[in-house]
């Protein structure tokens, strides 16, 4: 080999990806040519010097970045639900698979099959009735409370209907900030409550909204919206009753992304009540990030992170 | 010795069965098995990403964005490469379009925005013990400085060879795979990367 060919080989020599038969006549080559053997030192010092200089990412980068994935998540998820049970055919099947789920607003099965059958047919005969705001069409769904004959050969027959209504109208509008903290307590869809809640959350100087997002963080079932009604409550994480709230959030609430979050909310004001309950926290957290997290935070507030 | 090695084989056999079956739990919508799948493998394409970019903030995007992609698109793998492979690509995808766009601003700042505050991008790099001579920092930061500007003269493409050879350890036939491209074209990256590192590295090594 030449040393130019040798040259040109150095870096795949030095990473092993020379074939067998070039390998062999580059060694052979090194061991006479000192100039070479010159230029593979200069390679291994910079391959040394690389790895002396490798940047690492910060300890706690990956729990970070595991958590955030995690809300992430969750926040595709709850919107997914929700956006796929507006297809007409789904709200359709899932009114229809609810009721046979047990305790869910009908309690008997097969007769409210019937009911759903015949609001479905009414639908189509009852008319609109016109309201306030932009009423813009009505799905119809009935039970019948009564069936009564009189002499003259008709029947009377007592209905209730719930109509589904499309009612739009600005944020700052009192009815449709009423309907959205009604949406926000809505038991059986966790999409619309997120979406009323993400909606709410801009006006937490509301008495009403912030009792709303308390509420959710205390109650709701789902993390996705606590999450949203924990972002909601951010500009009030110096209100004493905010902060009791949190509190108890934070020792009681099954979900750590829920917890990191409570504990951001509770150290953006420092006091001895936050101590306490961080300490708390560590004695029984068994999430190793939370429990770092709440460790870091009493630290920062320079007390004891344990009770003595 | 000899047993050993094939201790060594068929633990590997075991840990391919077992990450074949929390791929499958994950394709069935399994969140404790995805779970456990990015704790597998996070730390390392945290690595990959903070060492490519040299910024944690978007090291911090990329984990974000392939992880996602992973979960959306978990459907789709049909184990006919292994899922590190699979899960690099994604990675590299990611990274390359970052280098790309960062071509075009070029400029990086001097500090890293962390959650613990602005650091000195130098002090995540990985050297000098507590009791460093103050010469031998100096020098290390000034070397630290010219390996920073000879890799960002590097292509989205050479950097991304030479990362994944240098410090991930793949040999240049899977990383041809990931990139696409053949393993010539990827020797004669990581041949041209390392010379322009000789180069400008030169009255250092």
């Amino acid at each position: 080999m030449t040393c130019d060919a040798v040259a040109k080989a150095i870096p795949l020599y030095y990473y092993g990806e020379l074939e067998p038969a070039v390998e062999d006549g580059m060694e052979e080559h090194l061991q006479a040519c000192a100039g070479c053997r010159h230029q593979l030192e200069r390679q291994r010092a910079l391959a040394a010097e690389l790895d002396r200089h490798r940047m690492v990412p910060p300890p706690d980068l990956a729990a970070e970045c595991r958590h955030e994935l995690i809300r992430a998540i969750y926040r595709e998820q709850v919107p997914a639900e929700h956006h796929h049970s507006s297809d007409p055919w789904s709200l359709f099947r899932a009114g229809f698979e609810s009721l046979w789920r047990p305790g869910i607003r009908f309690t008997r099965p097969a007769g409210a099959v019937a009911l759903v059958a015949l609001g479905f047919f009414a639908a189509r005969f009852v008319p609109t009735v016109p309201g306030p705001g932009n009423l813009t069409g009505a799905d119809v769904i009935s039970s019948i409370r009564s069936v009564q004959p009189d002499n003259a050969g008709r029947v009377q027959i007592a209905v209730d209907e719930t109509h589904r209504r499309v009612v739009s109208g600005r944020l700052d509008d009192q009815n449709i900030q009423r309907l959205l903290l009604a949406a926000a307590r809505e038991q059986d869809n966790p999409g619309v409550r997120v979406e009323s809640v993400e909606l709410l959350k801009d006006r937490s100087a509301s008495s009403e909204v912030r009792s709303a997002l308390l509420e959710a963080v205390t109650s709701d079932a789902n993390p996705g919206v606590r999450l949203k009604a924990l972002e909601g409550l951010k500009s009030f994480s110096g209100d004493a009753e905010v902060r009791k709230t949190l509190a108890q959030v934070l020792l009681e609430d099954d979900n750590p992304a829920v917890r990191i979050q409570v504990i951001d909310l509770l150290i953006a004001h420092k006091d001895d009540a936050t101590v306490s309950v961080l300490q708390t926290l560590v004695g029984k957290e068994d999430n190793s990030y939370v429990r770092m997290r709440c460790q870091n935070a009493l630290r920062e507030m320079n007390a004891s992170v344990g009770t003595f | 010795m000899l047993q050993d090695a094939a201790g060594a084989v068929s633990a590997r056999a075991v840990a391919k069965v077992d990450e074949a079956a929390v791929i499958r739990a994950v394709q069935h919508g399994d969140q404790d098995a995805f779970e456990q799948l990015v704790r597998a493998y996070d730390q390392s394409v945290l690595r990959l990403a903070m060492n490519l970019l040299r910024s944690a903030e978007d090291a911090r995007d990329v984990y974000q964005e392939a992880f996602l992609r992973v979960y959306r698109n978990i459907h789709t793998f049909r184990f006919d490469c292994s899922f590190h492979t699979w899960l690099y690509r994604i990675v590299t995808n990611i990274c390359l379009d970052h280098l790309r766009k960062r071509k075009v601003r070029r400029e990086e700042p001097s500090t890293l925005e962390t959650a613990d505050g602005p650091v000195d991008r130098m002090d995540t790099f990985e050297h000098e013990g507590p009791h460093a001579d103050p010469e031998r920092s100096t020098w290390n930061r000034q070397l630290g400085d010219r390996i920073g500007a000879a890799l960002s003269d590097l292509t989205p493409r050479e950097r991304m060879v030479f990362e994944l050879r240098h410090y991930q350890g793949l040999r240049l036939r899977t990383i041809g795979d990931m990139l696409g491209t053949s393993e010539e074209a990827a020797k004669n990256c990581l041949f041209r990367a390392t010379q322009k590192m000789r180069v400008v590295l030169g009255d250092f090594v």
